[in-house]
Order: C-alpha cells, then structure tokens, then sequence
C-alpha cells in the first residue's frame, strides 16, 4: 500500500483534522466490496479498451460517496503504478448538464502525469474509448489552495497563471450511459488534457467574458464563453478547492486544474481541435490514428 | 389567388391574431422558390398596411440553431418598422404566439450593397455600424415546427428585434470570437461566442448579398442586417427583462410584458 505518510493518497475520503492526518477507509479490511467491484469492473474496461456496463449497478445511482470512494480506489491503483498526481479536473459546470444529470454541484477527478499533453503535440485516438473534447481554461497553482472554506478571492490569490486547454473527456462505461455516481467513479469520465503554452495572469482579466470557439476542418463545432462555467471559471475553482479541501486532499502549489467546459462537448476525431480563447491564446489537440489499431 | 399569396394570407392571419397556423409542406416541399415567392407576399401586404422595410436577417446561421431546428441551411427573411423596438423598449408578448428571443449581432449599412458590380468581398466596406442586438422570433406554425420551406415562407419567423448603441466597425472589428450572454432578470440565461454565427459575423455580409440576388432581396444604405444567433434562442418570458451582451461591442435589452406595455 501507499507508504509512510503519504496524506493525500492514501486512500481516505474523510478529512479529520487540519494537520492532514486522515481516517484511511478505503483499501482497509472493511471496504465495500461493491467499491471494489466497481473499480475492477472500470480498470477492466480502461485495460480492454471495451467499454463497461454501469458502475451504477454496482453502488447505487445517489450515492456520491461511494462513487468517489471508487475513484480513491482507481487513483490510488495508478500511484502504485508509478503515476503521479498533476492536478484536477472539474466536470458538470454547466446548468444544462447538471440538469440532465439531476444534480446540482459539479463534481471533480484527478489529472495524472500520463494524461497531460502539449499544444500541436500528437494523441493517438487508440488510449481513448469514446472520446470527447472541450475547451477549458486551465489553472495553475503558485501556492496551495487548501482552506475548506477558500473563496473566489484565495483562487485568485493562489493562481500563479491560467492557460488555454482542451480537455479530453472519455468514459469507460459503454455509449456514455452514466449518472452521477457513474462518472464520479470513473475519475469523472477524464481522458487527457492539452496545455496551452501562453500563460495569462488573472490580473485584470474577466474570465467570464472570454470568448470559446473550437473548430475541427476549419468550421466551429462548439462555441461558448467563460461563462458557461458556473458563471465564471474562477467560482468553479474556488468550489473545487472547498470540496476537496474537505475531503482530506487539499489543492497544492503546482497543481494543473481543469476548470470545466465554456462550451458543448464534441466527439474527438482524426484531425486537429483548435480552441481559440478570446484574450487568452490558443492551443489545438492534434489527434492521430495508429495503422490498425480500430476495430 | 396564387398559392404564394393564399400561404401569405394565412400566415399574415396567424401572426395579426397571434395564433398559430397549420404547417404549408409538411409533407411535400413546395419548394424554396415558392416559399420566398410567398414570403415577398407576405411582406407586400404589411408594406401595404404602411409598414416599411428596416432590413434583413439571417436564420439557421448556426450549426446549434440549425440542430435545434432540424434544418440545414442558412436563410433570409425582411424586418420591418413596426417590429423594431427602442433599446429598453417593451415587446408585449400577447402580440405573438410563442415567442423566443436570442442574441445576435446587427450591422448598419452605409452604401447600398446590391450593386451588380459589387464583389462579394466589398461588402465589408459598406458597413457604417456593428452593434449588440435582440431578436424576438415567433413562428406562425403550430408548436414551432416547420420544414425549411415552411419558415422561409414564414418570414424566418421574424416578429421583433432591438439594437444596441452602433458602433464603427473599424473601432470593434474582428468579431469572430466574442463572448456573448443573454441574461433575463439579471441572470445567466445562455454564454455563448460570436463565432457561433457563421464561424464569424462577417461571413453574413457574403451571406446575404448572395441570397439577396438569388431571391431578390434589396440590401440598400440605411438598412439593418441581422447576422444571427450567437446562441440558442430561449423562450421569452412573460414579463422580464432580458439582456444581451457582446464582449467589447456592448448591451441591449427589451422588456418583456405580457400586459400590453402598459407600465
């Protein structure tokens, strides 16, 4: 298991007390076995490439504890593995999607060091099951951001730049049948991110009031502004940082958070996604195909 | 009576007694000749009622709008006088049937635009303004269904539109990614971007001189174009005001009242 001291990682959902010692739950003797269930029934789907039947079935369609428990387990498997934590993702920022799914927060998933990608840089289609892409601004901590009750005004503070990106969304349950509980638990239907390379301070900047276009063959397939996200990306961020500060895996310096989406999500093709964002740059996915590798 | 002008005269019907109408090729395209044939029919008879022409507009310019209505391609339709409101201006919603309200961006033309001799590509340098603008569109046809033919003969749904403060055009261009939002009451109601329409405004210039020639549209000095949609439209609410901004380019707003702009 996770080492020594290891905090944030090691498998809690539940913060105890600010020093950061946690209650570990998950990984111990008594953890649901409908959570473990889930998790291989996700890691299964992810080591296949063929994607998976609810997770739902298994922990319930509400119960978002054990979805993020699920998700603990999944993260926690790719540490083991060597991976590193790079950031975090925010998902359901928009009203029209959280109503579709019957909630009313966003919820949140964690960026590994295999999924961050450079501007121009080649993504082979093949990682993804059923991928999608949306223009995000990216935020990159200069300090931790870990009080459970940060404001607009601590994200701020602690943003050292933003970043144009496109986030790579990707669910391992089969034709995106989920709910809340099932994407949650697949690392909030994360795939992979593509940095910008022109970083913007927020000094003067109006987030809400950015501009989204992302086109692929040179027509915009989705359009949108900053404030599509909750209102303003920033408010996203600042929500993130209260939840997960809560759940004993407090933001830090260094940390890429994806804010969530300034516009409809579109099917990832062969080709390049160029977002353009309205005062803050530009970046673009270039997704290839491998010879052979469909079916 | 031609089929145009008896498709003109129900539609004409249906938007006086705001009350909607049967679909006219629900089931057989009357094909979109006929359709603008029956669309000039419907204007000549507003024009015959001491309405005159303000400008054009544009529909299905973008590919969100034209999802949401089943259709794929880009149409032109005629605003008048009596649709225009003041900046602030009330629209009382009982004059229309089922009213929806989007925001778009207008242009002001400077020089007539229909010259034979004028290329495409000087369209841009008849411009005289570019400014925020609202448009207040109503179908004739029952439960806002209808086939392509079916709206252009239905004047692209046209009932109202107000425009914000003009401003140059050499002072706000490009316009190809701007952040737009429709508020009502004060809240978010839809973000979206400019280059929702056409992938940029100032493709609908190229838009409707081309449609303009094709189906005898004229695009004169003084006139108003409506470019299209930068977001979904939304449905007008019975009182409210709604509000559409355009990042660097400015704010418009109606008031919608459902007691006949009594207050």
């Amino acid at each position: 298991m996770s080492g020594q001291s290891a905090p944030a990682w090691s498998g809690e959902h539940e913060v105890t007390d600010a020093s950061g010692a946690t209650t570990s739950t998950i990984g111990a003797p008594d953890a649901d076995a409908s959570w473990r269930d889930a998790d291989e029934r996700l890691r299964a789907a992810a080591r296949t490439g063929v994607a998976c039947a609810p997770v739902r079935e298994l922990i319930g369609e509400t119960d978002e504890r054990a979805a993020y428990a699920v998700q603990s387990l999944g993260v926690e498997r790719r540490l083991a593995e060597g991976r590193r934590i790079v950031g975090r993702k925010i998902g359901l920022t928009s009203p029209a999607v959280q109503a579709q799914f019957g909630v009313y927060t966003p919820d949140y998933g964690v960026l590994l060091d295999d999924m961050v990608f450079a501007d121009r840089e080649p993504i082979d289609l093949g990682r993804f099951l059923q991928p999608r892409a949306e223009a995000e601004v990216a935020f990159v901590l200069g300090r931790d951001l870990d009080s459970p009750t940060a404001h607009v005004a601590d994200v701020i503070r602690a943003t050292e730049f933003v970043l144009p990106a496109i986030e790579v969304v990707d669910s391992r349950i089969a034709g995106w049948d989920i709910r809340i509980t099932d994407t949650i638990a697949d690392n909030a239907s994360s795939g992979a991110v593509v940095l910008g390379t022109t970083p913007h301070r927020l000094d003067g900047l109006d987030l809400a009031g950015v501009g989204m276009r992302l086109d692929h063959g040179g027509e915009p397939v989705s359009t949108g502004s900053g404030a599509a996200c909750l209102g303003n990306p920033v408010i996203a961020v600042a929500w993130l940082a209260r939840a997960v500060a809560r759940h004993g895996r407090p933001l830090r310096a260094g940390e890429v958070i994806l804010s969530g989406a300034l516009g409809p999500m579109v099917a990832a093709a062969e080709g390049v996604f160029h977002a353009r964002l309205d005062g803050l740059g530009e970046v673009r996915a270039d997704f290839t195909t491998t010879e052979g590798a469909a079916a | 009576m031609t089929a145009a002008s008896a498709f003109a005269a129900a539609l004409d019907r249906a938007q006086r007694t705001a009350s909607p109408t049967t679909q006219l090729a629900a089931d057989a395209a009357i094909g979109l000749d006929a359709a603008y044939a029956t669309q000039h029919a419907l204007l000549a008879r507003r024009v015959a009622r001491g309405e005159r022409i303000a400008g054009l507009k544009l529909g299905f310019t973008s590919r969100a709008k034209a999802q949401q209505m089943g259709v794929d391609d880009v149409i032109i339709g005629t605003v008048t006088d009596a649709m225009r409101l003041e900046n602030g201006g009330v629209f009382d919603v009982s004059t229309a049937i089922h009213p929806r309200i989007e925001p778009e961006v207008a242009y002001l033309l400077g020089d007539d635009l229909d010259d034979p001799a004028l290329a495409a590509s000087d369209a841009v340098g008849a411009v005289a303004g570019v400014a925020p603008a609202l448009e207040v569109i109503d179908s004739r046809y029952r439960d806002f269904t209808f086939s392509l033919d079916d709206v252009v003969a239905d004047n692209a749904s046209a009932a109202a539109f107000a425009i914000g403060p003009w401003r140059s055009p050499e002072a706000v261009w490009p316009l190809d990614n701007r952040a737009v939002r429709l508020e009502i009451d004060g809240r978010l109601s839809q973000a979206g971007s400019t280059a929702a329409i056409l992938g940029d405004p100032v493709r609908a210039l190229d838009a409707a001189l081309r449609l303009a020639r094709r189906h005898g549209f004229a695009l004169r000095a003084g006139m108003v174009l409506l470019a299209g949609a930068a977001t979904v439209a939304v449905p007008l609410p019975a009182r409210g005001v709604v509000t559409a901004h355009v990042a660097g380019l400015g704010e418009v707003s109606v008031r919608a009242n459902g007691d006949g702009g009594a207050r």
